[in-house]
């Protein structure tokens, strides 16, 4: 049965930062995916400690690669299995060597499934899969809806319908060559395909870059010097990070960290306080500080508890970018009135922290998932790919043999991609825009 | 002496389902009886005089690699043939036929008279025999009492079930104009738990060819050389050719229909069936294109022997008085004669979604719906739907498995699957891009699609199966013979090449990869090197040269349907409780177990149902699997 079934990949472990990152590949593909990243054949049931290559060709990690030919396998196809540092950058990278290869982002709880189907699970634990995949889609369909609100759903709508613009035209022309539709022209055809490829390439790079999809929010702490900030890291982080003392201005430099909350990655800021400075050290940090503040997501404004924001320093604070206020070092007062807008904690007991945290998460505008929303969208990423690459299939067909039903197989290939971001879109949808558009019948 | 009321099946209607489910039938070695209420109008084109066009001629020459009957009677009834569509690729090319009515009935009439284990019998059918207990059909009963016992019943009644004609406020009962409706079979049907609704289509004036100035219009002649329906047939089975003419609606005739709107049937609020999208009246044209001035007219020829034409493009429901004045109002038709008047008709049809794959009921057993009863229109599509439904009854009989094609082996896979997973709202008719896997799905390659299946079915004789055999040798001994041909840069071969399709071979390459090129093709290399091609079958040679171009397509559409296959073809048993799937929303549920389909693939492809909703099924399915095995093994 195996070498009939799709291949499938996922990140196995939890997204943001840990050790170690798993990604499991089940399929035919499995083995073939193994010696593009490996560049080697590996044996079955052997672990091999090995390079691993992204899609590029250049080595991004050393990690651990096993691999188990069906039916000896967790799901009884064949597993590939990619055991890297757990940064998801690069868990994202061999992913995309598999995707291109052919495979696809599996479905929540799928490995589970195709392991129940080939026999690999007994009877007891049916239910806990039928669990499994309930549970996963339910978080997962949230996931995608959520990620679809504003821009990017904008956006996707637009080039679902340049897509279905272009179809309309080269379908009516297949289907409906004797009526007298007014066909376009060669080249108006070619504007509107170039039109699309544009617009496709554009949200792509866009998501790529990470600021609408992919790499969670960053958050800058920023605020006066000595009003707790580095050790509000420290606290964020449950690591000793960064130097805490009481002298104002210890921090320098910009400390970056990345914290997980849920599963979604928040990478976190700290800054030299902001202050005028004589120091060239000091100057460097605070300038250094703007930086970051200027590209952050959102800023922890952080003031010490009874004292009011300086508001030359809020006039600092770029346009644009939402602002929280913490209200930090609460140990040290009592009877502080918990404000509106205004976090009240305390880093160095950890009073306030879990709210603090909830606080940031809500920002980041995710509930809890069992997969992690990254996943949901990285699958969209992984069809807008696709459709791209389809996409520019066509339009070549198009200009290079006028073969329209090359050109409508292509067009159609990336619908079934962008399908899987917007809901089904059939064939009798097409004919509906096809006949509201046209006068068809003789 | 057999029995004359006794039969394995019983076809129910002589139009397009009626005649190739009968043929089919007995051909697959069932006694067979075909009921029509007139046996003169076996084989009538009811609507315009044409056999296939884009999509539809896919059908037609499926049915033909399956032994039936439409393709070699579009052959012998063609007077006007044009392959559609013929600039483009070979996926949608296909063949369209104008055909003299008179040789088109006569043909099937022929085909069908002659067909062994075939009997006719001339008389309306008024009800099915039902037993109330198994929920079987065994039977039917006729109009004056007559009753007909079988194993198996198809019912290809077509617009017949409780037609209504329309002519502007005129109402009028019946089946087709000139023929009475099956009113009772419609009520008594009606009874039976099916899901019933309404649809509409119509019909343009019919017009005395003597009366049209031609001398105005612009004439269309058929191809040359001229495309062949049958893979058994040649130009040689055709009749003499005619030109067909064209003119178009103007804004004085748009006025005429706009001034009139409220006489017609479907504004008037008479019509309440839906009418197809593809095919609206010319009134409807008139309103939903308001800034089009002007819509195209094919004048199709009726036949050799009458001046009749079927004016294609201006079916209507308005009052034969305004017929009268926006016909006269086109170019070419001023002093037109109308001979029959244009009608809308209203129709019950089936909710197809009640249907097995083999087109068998799913309420009663032993019943057969094929044909617009189903929900779909034109002929082809009927014809292909009674092949279907013919061969399923015979096989029944004979307690054979069920067979109908997947969607990715023909149009007629894609048509009953559509139909009984999708269901319908307006006539359905078939087009190229309802197909997912078009480019394997081609008129040219129909045959080696299906001719295989159709000898195993008993559908295919072995003069078919031998010329079938000969063309499949013909590609694979060139495919073969070309496959080792390597053309060097700079070499005899590739000057001649060179020459003749007037390209620059750059590199050594294999001639394979040359005839990817679209300016390259294995007829013309034939010509040049004929010693590199063993055997000259032009039919060969084209097929081969598809294959090539197409390869990359093709193979990365059979990845598709293997991965769709993994699970699709696992069957659900139609006890199945769909309330006990955990975690399906109450919507799927619903819609599941209204629709109880047969297969996993075919719940997929039920609106609504989605990817996860597939998996909980599955994994649902075998978990009953395996609790059946233990209390099997404990038992």
């Amino acid at each position: 049965m195996s070498e009939n079934t799709d291949t499938i990949a996922a990140i196995a472990t939890a997204s943001g930062k840990g050790a170690i990152g798993i990604v499991k590949i089940s399929g035919a593909r499995s083995l073939e995916i193994a010696s593009l990243i490996t560049k080697q054949t590996l044996k079955p049931r052997q672990a091999r400690y090995t390079p691993f290559f992204n899609s590029f060709g250049a080595v991004i990690d050393q990690g651990v690669a096993l691999y188990f030919k069906g039916p000896n396998s967790y799901t009884g196809e064949d597993v590939l299995e990619l055991q890297s540092h757990g940064n998801h950058v690069l868990l994202d990278q061999l992913l995309d060597v598999a995707t291109n290869a052919g495979a696809r982002v599996a479905r929540p709880g799928e490995f589970t499934e195709r392991a129940f189907l080939n026999d690999k699970i007994d009877l007891a634990q049916a239910e806990a899969v039928s669990d499994l995949i309930e549970a996963s889609t339910t978080e997962a369909a949230s996931a995608a809806v959520r990620s679809l609100q504003g821009e990017f759903s904008a956006e996707i709508q637009v080039i679902l319908e340049q897509l279905v613009n272009c179809r309309v035209y080269i379908e009516s022309a297949l289907d409906f060559a004797e009526e007298e539709i007014e066909f376009l022209k060669d080249s108006e055809l070619t504007d509107r395909f170039t039109t699309l490829e544009s617009s496709v390439t554009q949200l792509l790079q866009r998501s790529e870059e990470g600021v609408l999809l992919r790499d969670g929010i960053s958050i800058v702490i920023a605020g006066l010097p000595n009003v707790g900030k580095s050790s509000l890291l420290n606290r964020l982080t449950g690591q000793d990070t960064a130097i805490v003392t009481d002298i104002a201005g210890t921090t320098r430099d910009v400390l970056k960290e990345e914290i997980n909350i849920d599963g979604m990655p928040i990478h976190i800021v700290d800054t030299a306080g902001l202050r005028n400075s004589d120091d060239p050290i000091e100057q460097e940090g605070v300038r250094r500080a703007h930086d970051q503040i200027n590209q952050a997501d959102r800023i922890l404004f952080v003031v010490e508890a009874g004292c009011e924001p300086e508001q030359s320093l809020l006039d600092e604070l770029p346009d644009g970018i939402p602002v929280s206020f913490v209200l930090n070092k609460a140990d040290l007062q009592s009877g502080i009135q918990q404000l509106e807008n205004m976090l009240l904690v305390s880093a160095k007991t950890g009073e306030g922290i879990s709210q603090l945290r909830e606080h940031i998460k809500q920002c980041a505008g995710f509930e809890k998932t069992a997969e992690g929303a990254l996943m949901a969208r990285r699958r969209h990423i992984d069809a807008l790919t696709k459709a791209q690459s389809h996409i520019r299939s066509g339009h070549r067909h198009l200009q290079d043999s006028s073969a329209g039903e090359l050109s409508a197989e292509e067009l159609r290939l990336a619908q079934d991609q962008l399908n899987l971001i917007t809901g089904e879109f059939t064939s009798d949808d097409l004919l509906g825009e096809i006949f509201s558009r046209f006068c068809i019948g003789k | 002496m057999s029995d004359q009321t006794k039969y394995d099946v019983i076809v129910v209607g002589g139009g397009h389902a009626g005649t190739e489910a009968a043929l089919a039938s007995s051909r697959a070695g069932a006694r067979t009886l075909l009921l029509t209420h007139n046996i003169e109008t076996i084989g009538q084109m009811s609507c315009n005089p044409a056999i296939g066009g884009i999509g539809k001629g896919h059908l037609v020459k499926e049915i033909d690699a399956l032994g039936g009957i439409m393709a070699k009677a579009a052959d012998a009834a063609g007077i006007h043939i044009r392959t559609l569509n013929a600039r483009k690729g070979p996926a949608v090319r296909a063949t369209r036929s104008q055909a003299d009515r008179a040789l088109y009935r006569a043909a099937i009439r022929t085909a069908v008279e002659n067909q062994q284990g075939l009997h006719i019998f001339q008389q309306s059918v008024d009800d099915l025999i039902v037993d109330e207990a198994t929920n079987r059909c065994s039977g039917v009963v006729t109009e004056s009492g007559l009753r007909f016992n079988a194993v198996s019943v198809v019912l290809t009644v077509g617009t017949f079930l409780g037609g209504k004609i329309h002519i502007g406020d005129v109402q009028q009962a019946g089946g087709r104009a000139g023929d009475a409706p099956s009113n009772a079979l419609a009520k008594r049907l009606r009874a039976l738990p099916f899901r019933v609704a309404r649809l509409k289509t119509g019909t343009p004036p019919r017009i005395d060819g003597k009366t049209i100035d031609y001398s105005q219009l612009e004439a269309q002649p058929g191809d040359t050389p001229r495309p062949v329906f049958s893979y058994l047939g040649s130009e040689a089975d055709h009749p003499e050719q005619v030109h067909c003419h064209i003119t178009h609606t103007n804004e004085k005739t748009h006025e005429i229909i706009n001034a009139n709107l409220g006489k017609s049937a479907m504004y008037s609020g008479n019509i309440e069936g839906v009418g197809p999208r593809y095919c609206p009246s010319i009134e409807d044209k008139v309103v939903r294109f308001a800034d089009k001035t002007s819509h195209q007219i094919f004048i199709e020829p009726e036949g050799l022997n009458t001046h009749e034409v079927y004016p294609n493009g201006i079916s209507t429901s308005l009052p034969f008085s305004v017929q009268l004045d926006y016909v006269h109002s086109i170019k070419g038709f001023e002093n037109a004669h109308i001979t029959r008047a244009g009608y809308a008709i209203e129709y019950d049809f089936f909710d197809p979604r009640d249907l097995h794959a083999s087109l068998e009921t799913k309420f009663i057993d032993g019943l057969y719906f094929a044909g617009q009863i189903n929900g779909t229109t034109g002929y082809e599509e009927a014809g292909a739907q009674g092949l279907v439904a013919g061969i399923n009854a015979a096989r029944a009989v004979k307690g054979l498995e069920a067979w109908s094609p997947r969607r990715n082996e023909a149009y007629i896979g894609v048509l009953i699957d559509d139909l009984i997973t999708r269901g319908t709202l307006e006539p359905y008719r078939m087009f190229t891009s309802r197909a997912e896997y078009r480019l394997l799905l081609r008129e040219d390659n129909a045959d080696l699609r299906l001719t295989e299946k159709g000898r195993e079915l008993g559908l295919v004789n072995d003069n078919r199966w031998q010329q079938f055999n000969n063309k499949v040798e013909a590609i694979e001994r060139n495919r073969e013979s070309i496959a080792k041909w390597f053309v060097h840069a700079a070499s005899d071969d590739a000057r001649k090449i060179e020459q003749a399709f007037d390209v620059h071979v750059q590199k050594d390459q294999q001639v394979l990869d040359l005839l990817r090129r679209p300016e390259i093709d294995c007829t013309g290399l034939q010509k040049i090197f004929p010693d590199r091609f063993p055997v000259n079958n032009k039919a060969a040679l084209l097929q081969l040269e598809t294959q090539i171009r197409y390869q990359g397509y093709i193979e990365r559409q059979q990845e598709e349907i293997e991965k769709q296959s993994r699970y699709s073809e696992s069957r659900i048993p139609q006890s199945f409780d769909y309330a006990n799937v955990s975690g399906l929303s109450s919507e799927v549920q619903q819609k599941l177990s209204e629709q109880r389909p047969d297969t996993v693939g075919q719940a997929s492809r039920i609106p609504g149902v989605t990817p996860a909703a597939v998996s909980l099924l599955l994994v649902s399915l075998k978990k009953q699997q395996l609790l059946d095995r233990r209390v099997g093994q404990i038992a």
